[in-house]
């Protein structure tokens, strides 16, 4: 009748996943940091699947739901640096194009 | 019927974590991550976690994705027909397969991890009561957990410095911007 925390850890597996290879194959700095957040939901759902996992109907377990707490205002103050930041490469370079930005290549 | 809606709902957040993927604007990423945002966020309700399900929405869709948008919108990258448009460029060659490969074994990991990790899945019933009941969560935040509140708040107050630093713009004859005036 209710979820299984196995389905949520597969469902974690498969937005990591994901958020990985947008990460990688997207050149776009916005997309990049949107597949950041997709990877730190992932982490959300391991967190909440784990809380599931030890909880009993008695004793409820919250250390999972304390931590994806956390988790949620580090990432929105990482999207918010994350996005300054975009912006001050797009006011040197007019572009949000990580190829553009080479200059530390060496 | 619960089990019907949160293969759907499963089904919803993994769509939209590819389309955020494979989207060609900036602004289709976004609306894809909407999709899989509430997705989880009513796969977090069917699970039992009503706070974090309503702090779901509240800061990921509510604050996060309008910054995006706040940002796309002002660099103008968002439209098909723009001028700085980005269209999906996958990388070419061996860097596309080894992402790929990156990815899938990550998810393979994770899978086997998954598989793994619950010999015997405790029921806890849906709905009745949930893990994270704001007294109970409050009295932890406050009482146990009390330090890393009190970094997390540090680090938004840091983080707000921060980004008044970095994305103000610097007038032409104040100081040594590196960006020329504009």
């Amino acid at each position: 009748m209710s979820v299984h925390p196995e389905h949520l850890l597969f469902l974690s597996a498969g937005l990591f996943a994901l958020g990985v290879l947008g990460f990688l194959i997207r050149r776009n700095v916005i997309v990049m940091l949107m597949c950041v957040e997709l990877m730190l939901n992932a982490a959300n759902l391991t967190f909440l699947a784990g809380s599931r996992l030890h909880s009993t109907p008695g004793a409820p377990d919250l250390q999972g739901p304390i931590f994806t707490v956390f988790v949620i205002t580090i990432a929105a103050a990482e999207a918010a640096v994350g996005l300054a930041l975009i912006i001050a490469l797009f006011r040197l370079k007019q572009s949000a194009d990580t190829d553009q930005a080479a200059e530390m290549k060496g | 019927m619960t089990q019907v809606l949160f293969y759907l709902l499963c089904a919803v957040a993994l769509l939209g974590a590819f389309g955020v993927v494979i989207a060609r604007s900036a602004m289709g990423s976004v609306l894809s991550l909407l999709a899989t945002f509430f997705a989880l966020a009513v796969i977090y309700l069917l699970a039992g976690f009503q706070f974090i399900a309503a702090a779901q929405i509240l800061v990921y869709a509510g604050a996060i994705l309008v910054l995006f948008l706040f940002v796309i919108m002002l660099l103008n990258l968002g439209g098909m027909g723009s001028r700085f448009e980005l269209d999906f460029e996958p990388l070419k060659g061996t860097r596309a397969k080894v992402a790929a490969a990156v990815a899938a074994g990550l998810a393979l990991i994770g899978l086997i991890a998954a598989q793994r990790a619950s010999p015997k899945p405790i029921e806890v019933p849906a709905g009745e009561t949930p893990i994270d009941g704001l007294d109970r969560l409050a009295v932890a935040l406050f009482g146990r957990y009390a330090l890393p509140f009190q970094a997390v708040s540090l680090l938004l107050l840091v983080t707000m410095v921060a980004v008044i630093v970095l994305a103000k713009r610097q007038r032409p004859g104040a100081g040594t911007g590196e960006e020329e005036n504009r």
